[in-house]
């Protein structure tokens, strides 16, 4: 299934080499788990980061479905 | 004194005079200083009901007792007022180099009485202190008052001053500092310009004494490196400013966009803190001695926004950025210079001309009044607005009253998304409802920087919260109104202040922010002594808001019954009535929001 993965600011970097913006869409197999997608793509997955599906409040045990969009950045104060 | 000097100046504008008296020591450590003392002025000294624009009405710069220490971000001033825009409490912070050299005077505090008879300056050079004409600044931009002034006292002193819109007392006017820094909100420049009081030349070489001058360079460098360190590994506030914000409020659908009609914006990738860094940036400018350096020295090389500065911030792209449709970065970064120049609130100025746009678009404000098109995404004539409302020129002058007083004129109130008349800093309550109960009970009207819940709700510092989930949010609020007070009277920036001097845990406790007190001022402050000092403040501060009469704590009609149209938050209004009676709890208020007797008695306040 096809899902998207976000990465603002300084997580860009973790985007492979190459990508146009802040966002990739990729093929995972059913039953991919958020905490999969930030190992896949080096995301701390501790308070340093904060982590949405479709900007909403998730655990890292969640399950993707098609379509979802996993969101992630740097936990630092704001605006 | 320790820490603070204990002084404070007071400038007679109507006679001409200063004078120099002691703060009382008990309530130099009740109060904190900073915005503490000054509350305690303010209440003590200026009848609530008064006439903000009125030489009556009295207008306090504020220090705290870590401004000018080594405590990294000990640089920030507050300009404390009863507000034109409000009609309740201002208090403005800044930062960038004026709270230290003003420190450095030699004083904690500078109030301003009454009004000159015609524009004067203030120079203050430790204990020589002069009022001086300023007729010849009447009527100079932001950049041209500061250059004058110090060609005229010392190259080396640092300047506050308001430009043409405080002059004109556009009731969003800012005093500047060091040209770019801003006392944004609430209209202080207002009042400054009320007063024929143009600008403050600051100058001095007495830095304050610590009671315990090892343990505090021990601890300040402590906290610099572990800052330092998280710099060096790649902070998105050192590399984007917080210009890198609208990517993270856009995926969470709380991006103000057209006037907040909706909270997801189609454009957010022209005008992010990448496009930002890439396009414009020449270098991060730091506050003084700040470790982090989130301000952004940008030009904008050529083109019709064409211009060199410093911005835009987080709050001014999703103004003047979505909140007018505007998708362009040139031109919002332009409206940004202008708004330092001219000396306007980037929030209110974007967040106004974002109400005028959709009422234009509506119907309700005919093109005759306005004398051309003023549609969303119209970079042009928005930033022609910006420069109107700083001299009131034509609709200009309708602007400069604010959005709700524009919205009212025209019969539509509902349209204006304030509360106590001040416009919504960049973060929608429907889809962060922490921040909904935070805008509708903050003493200064709706603001980010009394309490900003964005941090775990948003920003997940120090830990992520559901921002969708009222849960606990009465608590969470009243504790970051008491943090954030307590900052704010220390003297440190919250950039620094949530993430490294207070506990990493949900309720965050004031651990190192105590010592560092304690080590400035050599008196005993524990982590529950300084936040209930903070309390006391906030309490203060309240009585003052209520006797102001500014009695009701709510959310305009768009966040209560316009549910989000789109986005993560489609389907949500704030749920106030869920949250408040709870909160006044909390905070120890009545069921309609007055402090009690037990309450005020417990913090040894007298009504």
């Amino acid at each position: 299934m096809k899902i998207s993965v976000k990465l603002i600011a300084t997580y860009r970097e973790l985007l492979p080499e190459g990508t146009q913006g802040n966002k990739i869409e990729i093929d995972v197999p059913e039953g991919t788990k958020v905490s999969d997608i930030m190992a896949q793509f080096d995301v701390p997955q501790d308070d340093s980061s904060v982590i949405v599906v479709n900007g909403l409040t998730v655990t890292l045990s969640t399950i993707l479905v098609e379509g979802d969009e996993v969101s992630a950045f740097s936990a630092i104060a704001g605006g | 004194m320790n820490g603070w000097h204990g002084k404070i100046l007071r400038v007679d504008l109507t006679n001409q005079k200063t004078s120099v008296e002691d703060i009382d020591p008990k309530i130099a450590r009740d109060y904190l200083g900073g915005r503490g003392w000054a509350i305690h002025y303010l209440y003590n000294e200026v009848d609530p009901m008064v006439e903000p624009l009125d030489p009556e009405n009295k207008l306090i710069f504020a220090t705290g007792p870590l401004t000018a220490t080594s405590a990294p971000t000990g640089n920030r001033y507050m300009v404390v007022t009863k507000s034109p825009l409000t009609g309740a409490l201002a208090h403005s912070n800044s930062g960038g180099d004026f709270p230290t050299w003003m420190k450095r005077t030699g004083f904690d505090l500078f109030i301003f009485e009454g009004k000159a008879e015609k524009p004067v300056y203030l120079w203050v050079n430790e204990d020589e202190v002069e009022i001086r004409s300023a007729e010849h600044l009447w009527g100079k931009d932001v950049p041209d008052t500061t250059d004058t002034l110090l060609a005229a006292t010392n190259p080396k002193a640092k300047v506050a001053c308001i430009g043409p819109a405080g002059e004109n007392l556009a009731l969003m006017a800012a005093i500047m500092n060091d040209k770019d820094r801003a006392a944004a909100r609430s209209g202080v420049g207002a009042v400054m310009g009320s007063k024929n009081l143009k600008g403050v030349v600051a100058y001095g070489r007495k830095n304050p004494v610590f009671a315990e001058e090892k343990k505090m360079r021990e601890l300040s460098i402590k906290i610099a490196k572990e800052v330092g360190a998280d710099m060096l590994a790649g902070s998105s506030l050192r590399e984007y400013g917080t210009a890198y914000v609208p990517q993270v409020t856009n995926t969470l659908g709380i991006l103000p966009t057209r006037n907040w009609q909706t909270g997801v914006f189609e454009g957010v990738d022209t005008i992010d803190g990448p496009t930002l860094t890439e396009k414009y940036l020449i270098k991060p400018k730091p506050c003084y001695r700040c470790p982090i350096a989130c301000g952004r020295l940008t030009e904008v090389p050529d083109g019709p926004y064409a211009g060199k500065g410093e911005g835009p911030e987080y709050e001014t792209i999703s103004a003047f950025g979505s909140g007018c449709g505007v998708d362009n970065l040139a031109a919002v970064t332009k409206a940004n210079y202008w708004c330092n120049e001219l000396g306007l609130d980037t929030i209110s100025a974007g967040m106004t001309i974002a109400a005028a746009m959709e009422m234009y678009e509506k119907g309700i404000i005919p093109e005759e009044d306005i004398g051309q098109p003023l549609r969303f995404g119209d970079a042009d004539a928005m930033i022609e607005m910006v420069q109107k409302i700083a001299y009131r020129e034509g609709f200009g002058d309708a602007l400069a009253e604010g959005s709700y007083r524009l919205a009212d004129k025209y019969g539509h109130p509902e349209i204006a998304v304030t509360t106590r008349k001040q416009e919504f800093p960049g973060y929608d309550p429907r889809g962060s409802q922490g921040m909904g109960l935070l805008y509708a009970t903050s003493n200064k009207g709706a603001s980010h920087m009394e309490g900003d819940v964005a941090y775990e709700e948003v920003f997940g510092v120090p830990i992520k919260e559901d921002p969708l989930s009222t849960d606990g949010k009465a608590e969470l609020v009243a504790r970051f109104q008491n943090a954030f007070t307590l900052i704010d009277a220390s003297g440190l920036c919250v950039f620094l202040a949530v993430r490294y001097v207070f506990s990493a845990d949900r309720m965050i406790w004031p651990v190192r922010l105590s010592q560092l007190m304690e080590y400035t001022t050599g008196l005993t402050y524990t982590p529950k002594e300084v936040l209930d000092a903070a309390d006391r403040v906030y309490t203060l501060e309240r009585l003052f808001l209520l006797k102001a009469g500014s009695t009701e704590d709510t959310l305009p009609p768009r966040m209560l019954n316009e549910p989000l149209p789109e986005g993560p938050a489609k389907g949500h209004v704030n749920r106030l009535d869920d949250m408040l009676p709870e909160f006044y709890k909390e905070r120890g208020w009545d069921e309609n929001g007055w402090p009690t007797e037990e309450k005020l008695a417990a913090l040894g306040i007298t009504k």
